[in-house]
């Protein structure tokens, strides 16, 4: 009995181990590539956090927690922290389900659908560049989209002020990010709806559902764990979001659309300032991070099969 | 000690941009006096030294007969970053650093052109990594300073002084010095500030141009009332709108109150011409002088231009720069229909005594600084570069043609181009330009300033709301420098 | 009425109801998403002035194809080439790189998984901006400045801890049985990953290449930061021939861009298939 016993505890002691040296050789590149891509830029960043440093002297002065105790305090920071959020949140229920619909659609209808697949993708492929250009001109209230067509029902000269006034603009920019990124989540989704196992849509259709049936009841609540990789991926990219807003608000008009990123990059960059620019960013890190962890221990789906 | 100096600096800045030569006083009185001398030398045999680079025989440099000092002649590799990465300024640049390189041909010049958006991100990665490159393109102003400050930017006083440069109009000089030291040399062009009209839609208003602000007001009425907007304004990037308020301050009061909120020493922005000037531009966006979501139009995109072009729009107060695009975008449409007046003067304060002749805009346009860590030789190739062939005529002829007025004493009288032609008169008439605040303020209260107005034509604060972010700020960059 | 015939139609009719409403809200993205590309091409192909003055949202008129010959004269293939050769390595690199960091992190037990695993969320959170001048004194210090070589490294880092974050969870679907079932037959977990997981992700790599490859071709900060020869420069920095400190010929960026998007709108019509086919083709296989 003694003897069996130790035979299995030592099998399952050199399984162990097989599986740590297995894991290891796996994740060694990444390990290697993040400790040198982001492990030491962290580092340095809430290192510099501590000192008041335009960014580029020979000399800085340590000043403590300084820096932070300032951001504690940064009505600009906890404001633009509260508009990332706004941003969050209806990147979640504008993308992603829109995203699902798309999908859906292109899953039911089959191949006959391909060209919207196509032409609906198309926003993704766009870079920011182009993308702040064409919505500066569609959102323009001198012959833009939105303006000439109120002008044309309302049958005189209208202007739809989306972009230029305070709360309307962080709502017209997250519009147009729904706009560049919901293809994404639809591709997303249409890999997802991929990944299911053809049996289990076999054994469906043998059971006498439809189509339609399979997808409602058994496909859809098998994206789970896509879902939730969805919603953190919307998540993070919201939080941290730069591109389009640079590119088309730069933050303005009176900070309406300053995000932790922006602001972060006028510190650092414009203003001499990186010591606190990178206090910014540091706690941008922080604040980031905790968010997406609470997020994977709060939205709890089930991932095994 | 430290407030000392920034005060230093307000008054050496503030003085030298006087463009009234201000002879061998106080500030920047010795770079002065060396210019007086050689420049003059250099404008006058400017003939001379074009026939010189024309016929090149033998080994003539184009720098021969000139006090400049003796190059190396061992190998030496120059890197240099300009953001001309565009024609037509990216064929005028290299040609200069080409005709360089011929003259000296063991000096090698690494000619590097950044793109103008991320130009001030690149420069603080680069000299915080200790790869400053040895000379660089900047404007001038607080961040002139502060490279100056963290020694990114040399002393040239000396090399100034001594050895031959172009006859630089004085306000340059002055815009290229920092604490009575010269930094930089301008090889850029001046830019003033004016108002673009569209002089058919005035005659067919029959409307004059204004010369008071009163008859300003009254233009803009009827051109309210003929369904056209006055003002063709694309105020996203902030400094656009700016210029309405830096110049309503400057009619209201001259230099006086804008100097007195820099040093916040008794002055604010709070005070009586930074409110009129608010006031009054309050009252022109309820009055609809500027066109609908004026915060929402980017002139990037060429949103101001539109309005001009598509005849919604009658004037546009811009930068001198706006000549060369509009001339660009169609030469035959901006001659038949664009004209230049100076900005109207405030007639109740002109009767109390206020000059009104302070303009906006800048002397220096682009500047090299050169970061030549201690090496004499280098920094003495570098600055015959940047005067000899940057600034040479065939580099400002070049200029010229792109509607670009060199920094240079003498071509003001050259310019052919009506509308340049007015700007630059303008220009040399001021008894003051006043740069651009948002270059000649901190960063930091230049960040601040921009959002201000933007709350300011959006009517989201007025005039005493953003009058105190602004001193708010101004005294923590003064508190900062300490 | 409507209500009425919603309630006679049973069954069947009902949903196509639905389907008739999806399909109009289909065609409503349709065009929404349409509309602005086609500007974007439209108006490559008009002069800067014309644009302006006409208005944007204007037929070309007249059509105007200088754009398209100076951004060709002015070494557009040189940039795109370079383009295609840095993002193909780099994004070659980095899907085998986060596939073997996903599938220990997705299918086996040891310790640290989680903590690990919280460690790749943390590195998606982190700005790109402050990796920057750490990142340039790195390039520098290994003399890969101003090469092509120099984008490779950040490209592939700044995809894997959301790639890899992606893989675990399309590597959690694949069922358990599959990999058992090999070990038996004596495989180890190597050729495990090789025969059995990597087939099987497919979907989940091609969703990653699209992701990842789009934001490479359009990637301006790094390249801009570490390459400075306009001989070794990518496609997003081809813009900035056009664009001046006061100058900027809006049509002619526009040409540029069109003509960097169209590669990436062939590549997606001819592996979009690949999305969805990819489990059942590997089962099948299998």
């Amino acid at each position: 009995m003694a003897t069996k016993n130790d035979n299995f505890s030592s099998l399952a002691n050199i399984r162990k181990k097989r599986i740590r040296l297995a894991a290891t050789v796996f994740l060694l590149p990444t390990f290697l590539l993040i400790a040198v891509y982001f492990i030491y830029p962290v580092i340095d960043t809430f290192v510099i956090s501590t000192y008041k440093w335009n960014g580029i002297s020979a000399d800085r002065t340590f000043v403590g927690i300084q820096n932070w105790v300032t951001l504690l305090h940064d009505k600009l920071f906890w404001s633009a922290f509260g508009r990332n959020v706004i941003i969050m949140v209806f990147s979640i229920i504008l993308q992603i389900p829109l995203g699902l619909f798309l999908a859906t659609f292109l899953e039911q209808g089959g191949k006959k659908y391909n060209f919207l697949k196509v032409i609906w993708f198309l926003p993704y492929l766009m870079s920011s560049v182009a993308i702040a250009f064409l919505f500066t001109y569609a959102l323009a209230t001198n012959g833009g989209i939105f303006s000439s067509l109120a002008s044309l029902f309302a049958g005189k000269k209208v202007t739809v002020d989306l972009l230029g006034r305070s709360p309307h603009a962080l709502f017209t920019v997250i519009g147009v990010m729904a706009w560049q990124y919901t293809p994404f989540y639809m591709v997303y989704f249409l890999a997802g709806y991929g990944n299911i196992d053809p049996a289990v849509y076999e054994a469906a259709i043998l059971d006498g559902a439809t189509r339609r049936q399979y997808t409602r009841y058994i496909a859809i609540p098998l994206l789970g764990p896509i879902f939730k990789t969805a919603c953190t991926m919307s998540l993070i990219g919201s939080l941290k979001y730069f591109d389009l807003i640079w590119n088309m608000t730069q933050g303005g008009p009176v900070n309406s659309t300053e995000l932790m990123a922006t602001y972060m990059y006028k510190l650092s960059f414009q203003q001499f300032n990186m010591g606190y620019g990178s206090c910014v960013a540091a706690g941008m890190f922080i604040l980031i991070t905790v968010i997406a962890l609470l997020f994977q221990k709060v939205f709890v789906v089930k991932e095994d099969y | 000690m430290k407030m000392k100096k920034v005060m230093a600096v307000a008054l050496s800045l503030s003085m030298a941009m006087s463009l009234v030569a201000c002879g061998g006083n106080a500030g920047s009185g010795s770079s002065d006096a060396g210019s007086s001398d050689s420049g003059s030398a250099d404008a006058g045999s400017s003939d001379a030294g074009s026939s010189d680079a024309g016929s090149e025989s033998g080994g003539a440099k184009q720098t021969d007969g000139k006090n400049v000092p003796e190059l190396t002649t061992d190998d030496m590799t120059i890197t240099l970053w300009d953001i001309a990465t565009e024609e037509p300024n990216k064929s005028t640049q290299e040609a200069a650093v080409a005709r360089f390189m011929k003259d000296y041909p063991n000096i090698h010049v690494e000619q590097i052109h950044q793109q103008n958006d991320n130009y001030k991100q690149q420069l603080v990665v680069a000299m915080s990594s200790g790869k400053c490159p040895d000379m660089y393109i900047s404007w001038g102003g607080g961040p002139m300073a502060e490279y100056y400050k963290s020694g990114f930017a040399d002393d040239i006083t000396d090399l100034f002084n001594k050895y031959d440069h172009p006859d630089f109009i004085d306000a340059a000089v002055a815009q290229g010095t920092y604490d009575g030291k010269v930094i930089g040399i301008p090889f850029g062009s001046l830019s003033g500030c004016d108002v673009f009209y569209n002089k058919t839609i005035f005659a067919e208003n029959g409307l004059e141009v204004p010369e008071t602000l009163d008859e300003l007001e009254a233009v803009c009425e009827k051109l309210k009332a003929a369904g056209i907007t006055p003002f063709a304004l694309a105020n996203a990037p902030k400094w656009t709108g700016s210029m309405y308020y830096m110049y309503l301050v400057a009619r209201h009061s001259g230099n006086e109150e804008f100097d007195a909120a820099y040093t916040q020493d008794g002055g604010s922005f709070t005070s009586e011409a930074f409110l009129f000037a608010s006031d009054k531009i309050q009252d022109w966006v309820k009055k609809g002088y500027f066109p609908d979501g004026v915060n929402s139009l980017s002139p990037d995109d060429g949103q101001d231009k539109q309005l001009l072009y598509d005849g919604s729009a009658a004037m546009m107060l811009h930068g001198s720069w706006m000549a060369g695009s509009m001339a660009a975008d169609s030469q035959e449409w901006y001659d038949e229909n664009i004209d230049v007046f100076r900005w109207p003067e405030d007639a109740e304060a002109k009767a109390k005594g206020v000059p009104q002749d302070v303009e906006i805009g800048t002397a220096i346009g682009n500047a090299f600084n050169f970061c030549s860590k201690g090496d004499q030789a280098k920094l003495e190739a570098m600055y015959v570069l940047a005067t000899q062939y940057f600034n040479d005529d065939q580099y400002n002829k070049e200029q010229m043609e792109h509607l670009n007025t060199p920094s240079i004493k003498g071509y003001d009288a050259q310019v052919t181009d009506p509308c340049m032609k007015k700007i630059t008169e303008v220009f040399f008439n001021a008894s003051n330009v006043q740069l651009w605040y948002d270059q000649y303020l901190p960063a930091s209260v230049t960040e601040v300033h921009k959002e201000s107005m933007s709350a300011l034509f959006g009517l989201e604060k007025d005039g005493k709301q953003i009058g105190e972010d602004q001193d708010k700020a101004m005294q923590e960059a003064i508190a900062d420098s300490k | 009425m409507r209500d009425k015939k919603a309630k006679q139609a049973k069954g069947p009719k009902k949903t196509s109801v639905a389907w008739t409403i999806a399909i109009i809200l289909a065609l409503f993205w349709m065009i929404l998403t349409l509309v602005p590309f086609v500007f974007m091409i439209l108006n490559s192909f008009r002069k800067q002035f014309d644009m302006l003055q006409q208005g944007v949202f204007h037929l070309p008129d007249p059509w105007y194809f200088k754009n398209y010959t100076d951004v060709i004269s002015n070494g557009f293939f040189g940039y795109f080439l370079r383009s295609i050769i840095v993002v193909a390595v780099s994004l070659v690199l980095m899907l085998i790189i986060s596939a073997f960091a996903a599938y220990p992190l997705s299918r086996m037990n040891f310790k640290f998984r989680e903590l690990i695993y919280a460690g790749v969320v943390a590195m998606m959170s982190v700005p790109m901006h402050v990796t920057l001048i750490p990142i340039f004194k790195l390039t520098t210090d290994l003399g890969m400045y101003d090469s092509l070589k120099a984008l490779i490294g950040p490209y592939v880092a700044f995809a894997l801890p959301m790639s890899i974050f992606v893989l675990v969870a399309f590597m959690k679907t694949i069922p358990r049985e599959l990999e058992e079932a090999a070990e038996i037959d004596g495989c180890n977990r190597f050729r495990n990953f090789f025969t059995i997981i990597l087939p099987l992700s497919k979907p989940g790599l091609a969703t990653l290449a699209i992701y990842n490859g789009v934001a490479m071709w359009n990637e301006f900060a790094f390249a801009n930061t570490l390459i400075q020869s306009p001989s070794k420069k990518t496609l997003p920095l081809a813009l900035g021939q056009f664009k001046g400190e006061h100058a900027l010929d809006i049509p002619i960026i526009l040409s540029v861009l069109t003509l960097s998007v169209l590669p990436m709108i062939i590549l997606f019509i001819v592996f979009q298939d690949k999305l969805v086919k990819g489990m059942m083709a590997g089962a099948v296989k299998g």
